[in-house]
């Protein structure tokens, strides 16, 4: 009896797939295009919008391997807000959703853990016969820490390019490969909906030449019928700079646009960064001037630490290492360990002053890049909040209560615990509306800009002769029209460039401690100099400068409950904020960093909430001061300096 | 004619084809090899198969001693899977549970991925679930912001007697009105205790709070509220569609579980 109910039941099963017929569904043109003329625009853009365009889903090998079961269905309903059930069981949910999402998924062997996964095992065994991906197949399907391992086994077999033969079947590969993104790119365009939420194609470029990290997010600003033309370029065996060729040839062939985001250049040992081409040859202008057309751009913080810059390359700025602990150990699986002479091309401050000298030399800057933050969640939730963190990836989500504590995964697992993970960042992108066309085009003129997980609102104009009685009158229209936003070029016109800054806090977080200017130049013996100013922070009257320094805001975090209060700090910081130490002729750039008041990080919440302890270390860790990075505005020793792009009708040429 | 509501029932539907498709099993006698037989017949249809499989992974046809050797791996596969069934290898074993549950969770949700629904059961579902469609509700608000709640009071009781609005509030920037603001919109602005509250207010030409935020506090005048409608159905057909499919998605997987897990009587020792 047993049995025949059972059969019953699947027969049941089985009906259930066969009833329904197959046929594709349809959107709107408004939702499959790239949104031009889909909603009314703003004049300025006037406020920011929050966004993660580093998304990984069960489409992605590693992502997989580690365990997440979602796809990029569900993980466009987080980000628009929804509540979902994680892959681990729990629900879901973000308390605030996010504007837009870039799903990006490594183009290497897309969805092929899953379909590694799903075959039967004979096949593997029999038909493709090798012994590695067999022995991954049965560490995938045993249990969730073996099938870790055995994607940590996957990325160090990547990096040491030993991927089994069968894994790289071209044919094979591409078939697979175009199924996935032409279904991929249909479920992005029926959850594209301009004015509300912004869904971007895109993939993740993932070369990684000894483990040495170069990998960049590409994204489109197109909809599926330009970006189907395409598949997502592959990483292995190819260079950065055929990267760069195909997003032209896709530009060229489509009449779209598409960009690049360099990410986790701190797990690069230097080579994100270079002075040279990679070959070690003398850097050329034809190649800075491809590499700055293609990646405008780059992704300084997110769950694998924070690039912005390290205290050796930094010794004078106290707020130096956020987010470096663990991460400078070495490369990406810790093949090897990182030296002090190659942080330089590592962290992206020293980056941007690197481009000031190759563009003296070249009269190219290839470095020229405006910041955002994102997460490279590999659960395919999107939250960068410090309360809502889901973990790097499904082995460390929130039933992991132990993850902070746990050594990572990837590589020889020395010295990097959960703990260095950080929460996560996001995407601030000025726009005039929300659309692709509109947040892609805010990113190709860099008016974007990076926070550790908090919603500021950072507004940066440059220009000559702003002054505190501007804040009066309507500010925002004076440094469009008379100045430039973030990302912007200012022309050196002989004096000292004004800064219009507004920092408003995350309302629904902590108070700011202070704003700072940091400046990058190229002075006037050819060498590169960097400094931070303190431009305004909270309470000015008692917190009086002493030996050149600001007295630290103080600290409301109680770290029994992991609560904080808002009794110190400010709502806004806001000043004009002229260079004090201005050098006609001399190239430099402009960054703001804003800093909020310390907070508990999320792992003073996991200590709290599931009553774990912390080593020293990790406890001392647990408290930080999140911040936001702006793009640059660079001043240019050449009379010709390019007008804001928001200010013309036509999206900008190029970057 | 109207046909009783239970016929319009999915879970019905579900059974009688279960019915149906049981009953052709059993009376063709289509079913899975038993283990216990000492037979292993490659039939026509079994050669086509491998032979697919190969082209699949080589891109082309394999030859005749190709497919010769696939056929005796297959016999290989299948002798030692019968064996091992035999010996009750396949109880306990994680790799085979978590394999064959994942399968039946994939069997009764895969086609729901790509079905086309028919217009009538977009617009039940439409119907059903009416809210889900709804435009936003609209605020049309002004507001002065003050650090210090104190203020905010000493303010309101002036303004509301008559004094001018450009005497009032510090600065902040935040916008100091907003035409048709969604709650959406008011919470990426101002944060989730000002919505909250705003949601709260009626409209008329008082300033009305002070409300908190995050940033402190407001006094607001909602010089309009536009509630929220219900759209037409073919406005909104696509996120029909696309919700529609998610919760069928959903829907078959917990269907199809709910019958299974009715058959069991669990006992959990405690």
């Amino acid at each position: 009896m047993h049995k025949t109910w059972s059969k019953l039941a699947l027969a049941s099963v089985a009906a259930m797939a066969i009833t329904g017929c197959d046929s594709t569904a349809s959107v709107d043109e408004a939702q499959s295009g790239n949104g031009e003329g889909a909603i009314e625009l703003a004049e300025f853009p006037d406020r920011p919008y929050w966004g993660d365009t580093h998304l990984h889903t069960d489409n992605s090998v590693d992502a997989f391997g580690f365990g997440v079961r979602l796809g990029p269905e569900v993980a466009l309903r987080f980000a628009r807000g929804e509540e979902v059930t994680a892959t681990t069981g729990a629900k879901a949910k973000l308390a605030r959703p996010l504007d837009f999402l870039v799903i990006a998924d490594h183009s290497d062997g897309l969805g092929a853990t899953r379909r590694l996964y799903d075959a039967p095992r004979w096949y593997i065994n029999w038909v493709i016969g090798d012994e590695t991906m067999l022995r991954w197949y049965d560490m995938m399907h045993e249990s969730p820490e073996q099938s870790q391992l055995a994607i940590a086994e996957l990325i160090t077999a990547a990096a040491n390019g030993t991927i089994p033969e069968a894994m790289q079947d071209p044919e094979q590969n591409e078939e697979n490969t175009r199924d996935i993104w032409t279904t991929h790119l249909d479920t992005l365009d029926r959850y594209n909906t301009p004015g509300e939420f912004t869904a971007l194609a895109g993939y993740e470029w993932t070369a990684m030449p000894d483990g040495n990290n170069l990998h960049r997010v590409v994204m489109f600003r197109d909809g599926s019928d330009k970006t189907s033309q395409v598949l997502p370029f592959p990483g292995l065996n190819t260079s950065a700079e055929q990267l760069w060729d195909s997003m032209v040839a896709y530009e060229e062939g489509t009449g779209g646009q598409v960009l690049a985001i360099p990410h986790n250049s701190n797990l690069s040992n230097g080579l994100m960064f270079e002075m040279t081409l990679p070959d070690g040859s003398p850097m050329t202008a034809e190649y800075a001037a491809k590499r700055a057309a293609a990646e405008p751009v780059v992704e300084v913080t997110q769950i694998k630490g924070d690039s912005e810059t390290h205290p050796f390359l930094s010794p004078n700025d106290e707020m130096a290492g956020f987010g470096v602990k663990g991460w400078e150990l070495g490369n990406l699986p810790l093949t090897r360990r990182t030296e002090d002479g190659m942080l330089a091309g590592s962290y992206v401050r020293e980056a941007l002053k690197r481009g000031l000298s190759l563009e003296e030399q070249l009269g190219v800057n290839p470095y020229a890049f405006g910041m955002i933050g994102s997460t490279d969640s590999h659960t395919s939730l999107a939250t960068g909040d410090e309360d809502n963190f889901w973990g790097k990836h499904t082995g460390n989500e929130q039933n992991n209560t132990e993850r902070a504590a746990q050594p990572q995964n990837l590589g020889t697992r020395e010295g990097r615990f959960g703990w260095h993970y950080l929460a996560g960042g996001y995407a601030a992108a000025w726009a005039r509306g929300n659309t692709r066309a509109e947040i892609f085009d805010a990113f190709a003129r860099r008016e974007v800009y990076a926070t550790t997980g908090p919603r500021m609102t950072v507004r940066v104009f440059g220009g000559f002769g702003f002054s505190e009685s501007d804040w009066d009158g309507d500010w925002v229209r004076k440094g469009y029209e008379s100045g430039v936003p973030m990302g912007g070029e200012l022309a050196d016109g002989g004096s000292a460039p004004s800064f219009m800054i507004s920092a408003l806090k995350d309302p629904d977080g902590a108070n700011l401690d202070r704003v700072q200017v940091v400046k990058g130049w190229l002075d006037s013996s050819g060498e590169l100099q960097e400094r931070v100013y303190d431009a305004v922070w909270s309470d000015m009257e008692n917190r009086t400068r002493s030996g050149g320094e600001v007295p630290a805001v103080g600290d409301t975090v109680n770290r029994k409950d992991a609560t904080y209060t808002n009794d110190i700090g400010a709502a806004e910081l806001r000043s004009v904020w002229t260079d004090p130490d201005y050098v006609e002729g001399q190239r430099a750039f402009y960054y703001v960093r804003v800093v909020e008041i310390p907070t508990p990080r999320w792992t003073l919440f996991d200590a709290v909430r599931f009553g774990i302890l912390l080593s020293e270390e990790a406890i001392e860790d647990a408290v930080a001061q999140e911040r936001a990075y702006t793009s640059p505005i660079w001043l240019k020793p050449s009379t010709i300096a390019t007008a804001p792009a928001i200010m013309e009708q036509s999206p900008p040429e190029g970057v | 004619m109207t046909l009783p509501s239970w016929t319009r029932e999915p879970l019905v539907h579900f059974l009688i084809a279960g019915l149906l498709v049981f009953a052709f099993f059993a009376a063709t006698g289509a079913n899975e090899p038993d283990p216990n037989s000492r037979v292993i017949e490659v039939d026509r249809e079994a050669q086509t198969q491998l032979s697919l499989q190969f082209e699949r992974t080589m891109g082309r046809s394999p030859t005749d001693a190709e497919l010769d050797a696939q056929i005796e791996r297959y016999v290989r596969d299948e002798v030692l899977y019968r064996e091992a069934l035999r010996l009750g290898l396949d109880q306990n074993d994680p790799i085979v549970r978590r394999r064959l549950a994942s399968k039946m969770d994939m069997a009764a949700s895969a086609t729901a991925e790509t079905a086309e629904p028919g217009e009538e059961t977009l617009r039940a579902w439409f119907e059903e679930n009416q809210s889900r469609f709804a435009s936003a509700e609209l605020i049309t608000f002004d507001q002065l912001y003050f650090s210090e709640q104190d203020a905010a009071k000493a303010a309101q009781n002036r303004l509301n007697t008559g004094s001018a609005i450009d005497q009032f509030g510090e600065p902040i920037s935040l916008p100091a009105s907003m035409d048709g603001a969604s709650l959406r919109e008011l919470q990426d602005r101002f944060g989730s205790q000002f919505s909250e509250a705003v949601n709260q207010l009626g409209s008329g030409e008082n300033w009305q709070g002070p409300v908190p935020s995050g940033f402190g506090w407001h006094l607001v005048k909602v010089r309009e509220r536009k509630a929220s409608e219900v759209l037409e159905f073919e406005a909104v057909r696509d996120r029909v569609e696309s919700d529609w499919r998610s919760a069928t998605i959903a829907a078959r997987k917990d269907a199809a579980y709910g019958v299974l897990r009715g058959a069991y009587r669990v006992e959990i020792s405690r």
